[in-house]
């Protein structure tokens, strides 16, 4: 790693020119890529996008506060009834509703961070599984959200701009979420960051050294609640309907296996567990059409299996890969990367 | 049966007077009972292995889910009696937990709270998709002895020979773990095991071979529940909801705590039961965790538990 | 910082590199070839419907080995959506652009339907059948979808009719799940109560994933019905009749086409299913039509793999589908998307192992125009799971 000589570098983003070239040519693929691949594919990024924010919000809580959480699906749920409400009943454009719902996510946030202050490790992941839970029995209950029958979601418009095709969606939502991926990184670097760190590593020591523990507790769950409020939002104009049914615990649990997978305390591992886990969630149902391997399933499950149920293979596809990563390597795929580097960092020796 | 058109007397059980309404009452009692049992055995299978490994399992489900299609395979496909089919289940049950610790739990390395679950959850996606993909999704019948619906009718109430059974079970697996935990030498050595292994292992106590009874013996309490839930109904998500609740109750009830477990089981299923009676069927699901919620919040370890207080 | 981002940009590369080159969507259709697409849940808590999409499949491979449609094959592409509406419209993007499918065949569920719905409109993409009796999908009627499964509502209004008219019943008690298709259901049968000037005596809401249904018996108990109406899971109503025979409350249990498999309601059940009405989308399993008898031994017979039962979910991927096939073979040879548009609509009297199936031209407040069926009749379940017919055909207007 490179030496800093100074606070300032530590915090700094771009560090050299070099770095700044490379940032470029990033924000340039990530750009042009919609003109690249076809349409299905910006679906899939657009999808992915979304669960890296919730993922990142996620992460300060779990990788950053050590805290847990089972009921992230909740803040997603209010994010997206939030926004579509407003729009639909309230006639709120846009670019105030999907903030304003982001923002009703990470007071519930807050107030889920209370009962957080005493609990710990599964106490805290049933207390965060009951919210979840609630949040979305309560918005099937209330007629004006549509009920347990859904609501439709309106087109974005954003002056005069509509949005009705996935490459102009993309496009707003990456800026989005490059944005927050900013924020997420910087905050981290600064004393916020460092205090939710501290509560982390050892919350008594932090408190005695006048870390206000209530203060950033709450905080750290009402910014990862405003994360996935964002995300919960944009999901909703992915979908085009969403109904109370869609925010299951699964949804949670997925979330929190992102992260814990793409390892903890790192934003980078959240990026990539995010991207990993939704490529597998969604491309894993192909797993038949692959050459030789899906022919040998298919034959497989004839004789010993059932061939009805041989799309079962996909959970087990993707339980395994849970399982070896976890395994191999209990830091998740940050922490392979980081092994991958001092390996080759010592070559050959 | 005749269904005519005649009108029926529905008489003899609901009279709008204070005797059909305390025989509801009875009967909502005796209801949140008999799903309390089950939610105690897997409460129970949880604390068992939370006590020692400080991980919730959340592939409890699922391992009792496969011992009962395991069960149901030697039933219909051998012809051997149900007794000696359940016997062998256990048996796998047993052997599957001790695999199960041996294989892959074991194996992490420097293992973190998150990890662990996230292991067990990733082991639950593999059970299920086996399950599925071996059986079918579509609802299966077990062959078992008592009828999913026979029942007794004592007065006007009416209670299920399997939710006898299901009660007797918890109980006596609880009485017979608390005693075994508190009083013989494995039970002590568990306990060792769980606050400091490594010192455990100083004193000459075989962690590894602890950690695998464990395992063995609380998918063999899980395996107990499944295969008399699976009667009732039998298909591959037929154990989610009893584990979560299971879960649910064994928090409430304080997780090193195997009494504990079992009376939050019943606490919820008789809240369950009399305010979806009473109050609302659609929350009661809800109202279950938010009490369990303020539970938490008074006692943060459970209601049964000794608080841990981290030292610095 | 900077080999950070190399990596990054290393795997963005290669994650680029994995996707295949740009395909010119088609519309569906060559010289020899006929594209349809369908989604179901073969994996997930609702996998057993997954049947539908297997059914449609096999159906497919015996029209194709019977000489195809107008000297074309049908290349039929199933994926699994797990129940979850954003795999669902991920699947359906990905088949639709990429290989480019001529029109979709039914597709399990009402919120992974109503994600697509819209999609599939604006590009005027025809779909027909969709297993879901939800009035939503006719409501406003779309020019490029053809619904096939009578509407739930009217079903319900049918058996609430058939109660209080025929069978004289007072007290009427509603179970229904509490999702789009329960409450369709409980809106129709509220309607039909309400039209003979009366008022359900308990409706009482289920959730899909409560295992333990005590709470609702018992609610449902107190009410003291002659009649319950059961719009649930087939796997809930199974535990509702067999512990309300077990627990000695008597009543007249109702429900929904979904129940209507005797023989496997049934079998699961142990026999506590006896006397139990239910509605019907379309034959009986064990029904003595001929052409349920053709297709069980030359479709099922001959395509379903080992472990399929010939039971109402399979038949019904047969049953949407068949009249797509009748307004394939219409449209000619010349087939575009308008033709068989032109040519679903002009399906009058239509029969196959379904209800009658009648369309008319796209008429903007027409539920009618695009709801082909509607007309149920009502059956009762006999000792041993054998039906028997209670009513004629009944409208479920």
């Amino acid at each position: 790693m490179d030496m800093k000589r100074d606070y300032y570098e530590d915090v700094q983003l771009i560090t050299s020119p070099v770095v700044f070239f490379w940032f470029a040519l990033l924000l340039l693929l990530l750009y042009l890529f919609p003109f690249f691949v076809d349409n299905y594919y910006i679906y899939v990024a657009n999808y992915i996008a979304i669960n890296i924010i919730v993922a990142t919000g996620l992460n300060l809580l779990v990788g950053y506060t050590g805290q847990i959480s089972l009921g992230h699906a909740g803040f997603f749920a209010i994010g997206a009834y939030g926004t579509t409400v407003l729009m639909v009943k309230l006639s709120v454009p846009f670019l105030i509703a999907l903030p304003s719902a982001a923002l009703i996510a990470a007071g519930f946030g807050f107030l889920l961070g209370l009962p957080a202050l005493r609990l710990e490790g599964p106490y805290l992941a049933i207390a965060t599984l009951g919210f979840g839970l609630t949040i979305t029995q309560v918005i099937g209950r209330i007629e004006l959200f549509g009920g347990r029958e859904g609501i439709h979601v309106p087109d974005i418009n954003i002056g005069s701009w509509i949005i009705d095709t996935d490459k102009e969606f993309y496009f707003l939502l990456i800026t989005l979420t490059i944005f927050l991926l900013l924020f997420m990184r910087n905050l981290i670097k600064t004393r916020m960051g460092r205090a939710f760190i501290a509560i982390r590593d050892a919350d008594i020591a932090a408190e005695t050294m006048g870390v206000n523990i209530v203060f950033y507790k709450t905080l750290a769950f009402a910014i990862s609640a405003f994360y996935a409020g964002i995300a919960g939002g944009m999901y909703a104009f992915v979908l085009k309907f969403i109904e109370p049914e869609i925010f299951t615990l699964l949804m949670s649990i997925l979330f929190l296996a992102m992260v814990v997978v793409g390892g903890l305390g790192s934003m980078m591992g959240s990026i990539t567990g995010a991207a990993l886990l939704c490529w597998l969630d969604l491309k894993l149902r192909n797993i038949l059409d692959i050459p030789y391997v899906g022919e040998w399933l298919k034959s497989l499950s004839e004789n010993w299996f059932s061939l009805t149920g041989v799309s079962n293979i996909q959970y087990i596809v993707f339980g395994s890969i849970m399982v070896g990563i976890m395994l191999f390597e209990p830091l998740g795929i940050y922490g392979i990367w980081i092994r991958t580097k001092k390996y080759w960092r010592t070559w050959p020796f | 049966m005749e269904y005519g058109s005649e009108q029926k007397n529905t008489g003899g059980h609901g009279h709008f007077n204070k005797e059909g309404i305390m025989i509801d009452f009875i009967q909502m009692i005796v209801s949140g009972v008999a799903t309390g049992s089950t939610y105690a055995l897997m409460g129970l299978a949880m604390v068992i292995i939370y006590k020692t490994s400080e991980v919730p399992n959340f592939a409890q489900g699922e391992m009792a889910l496969i011992t009962s299609y395991f069960a149901m395979m030697l039933l219909t496909t051998m012809n051997i009696s149900v007794y000696l089919a359940f016997f062998l289940s256990f048996v796998f049950a047993a052997i599957l937990g001790a695999f199960l610790e041996f294989a892959i739990l074991r194996r992490a390395k420097e293992p973190n709270v998150l990890g662990m679950i996230v292991i067990t959850i990733g082991i639950e996606m593999i059970i299920l998709g086996f399950v599925s993909w071996k059986f079918g999704a579509e609802q299966k019948v077990m062959p078992f002895p008592i009828g999913p619906y026979d029942g007794f009718i004592v007065g006007d109430i009416y209670i299920s020979k399997l939710d006898v059974l299901t009660l007797i079970s918890a109980l006596l697996f609880m009485i017979v773990l608390y005693l075994f935990f508190k009083f013989s030498k494995l039970g002590l050595a568990m306990k060792a095991t769980q606050q400091n292994s490594v010192a455990a292992q100083i004193v000459g106590i075989r962690t590894n071979r602890i950690m695998m009874l464990t395992w063995g013996i609380s998918s063999l309490v899980g395996a107990t529940a499944g295969l008399l839930i699976a009667p009732t109904a039998m298909q591959p998500f037929m154990m989610w909801d009893p584990m979560l609740k299971g879960f649910a109750a064994a928090v409430m009830g304080g997780m090193t705590s195997l009494p504990g477990a079992v009376i939050a089981a019943y606490m919820l299923g008789i809240i369950e039961n009399l305010f979806g009676g009473y109050i609302s069927i659609e929350f009661k699901t809800v109202v279950a965790f938010v009490i369990i919620v303020l539970v938490l919040c008074i006692k943060p370890s459970g209601l049964f538990a000794r608080h841990y207080v981290k030292k610095v | 910082m900077k080999k950070k981002l190399m990596f990054i940009l290393f795997v963005s590369l290669t994650f680029l590199l994995s996707f295949g080159p740009n395909l010119f969507a088609e519309e569906g259709v060559t010289d020899t070839e006929i594209h349809i697409g369908q989604w179901g849940p073969q994996t997930g808590p609702a996998a057993a419907w997954g049947a539908v999409a297997r059914g449609t499949g096999d159906y497919f491979k015996w029209i194709n080995d019977n000489g195809g449609i107008n000297g074309r094959k049908l290349v039929y592409h199933m994926f699994d959506d797990g129940y979850n509406p954003a795999k669902t419209k991920a699947g359906v993007k990905e088949l639709q652009e990429g290989t480019g499918m001529f029109a979709w065949a039914s597709g399990v569920g009402t919120s992974p339907g109503l994600a697509v719905k819209d999609y599939f409109a604006k590009k005027n993409i025809p779909w027909v059948g969709p297993a879901s009796g939800s009035k939503e999908f006719v409501n406003p009627p779309q020019k490029n979808l053809f619904a096939v499964y009578p509407l739930y509502e009217g079903e319900a209004k049918v058996l609430v009719k058939y109660a209080i008219e025929t069978m004289g019943k007072k007290r009427i008690a509603i179970g229904y799940l509490n999702d789009g298709y329960g409450k369709n259901g409980l809106r129709g049968a509220l309607s039909s109560l309400k039209a003979h000037g009366m008022e359900s005596v308990a409706e009482v809401p289920f959730e899909a994933k409560d295992s333990d249904l005590k709470p609702h018996i018992m609610k449902l108990r107190q009410a003291k019905p002659d009649m319950v109406l059961l719009w649930v899971t087939p796997g809930q109503a199974a535990k509702v009749v067999g512990i309300s025979k077990a627990m000695k409350f008597d009543t007249q249990f109702m429900s929904t086409s979904t129940c209507s498999d005797f023989i496997f309601m049934n079998y699961i059940t142990k026999g506590a299913w006896e006397g139990v009405i239910t509605a019907t989308f379309g034959e009986v399993p064990d029904s003595k039509l001929p052409l349920m008898a053709k297709y069980k031994e030359e479709v099922f017979g001959k395509y379903a793999a080992k472990e399929e039962r010939w039971g109402i979910f399979y038949y019904a991927g047969i049953l949407f589908v068949e009249p797509m096939i009748e307004g394939l073979k219409n449209a000619g040879r010349d087939l575009t998307r308008e033709k068989f548009i032109t040519a679903m609509e002009n399906i009058k009297g239509f029969k196959g192992i379904g209800p009658e199936v009648n369309y008319t031209p796209y008429k903007k407040g027409d539920i009618y125009s695009r709801q082909g069926t509607s007309q149920t009749f009502l059956v009762q379940c006999l000792k041993g799971g054998e039906s028997k017919q209670l009513t004629g055909l009944m409208s479920t207007k």
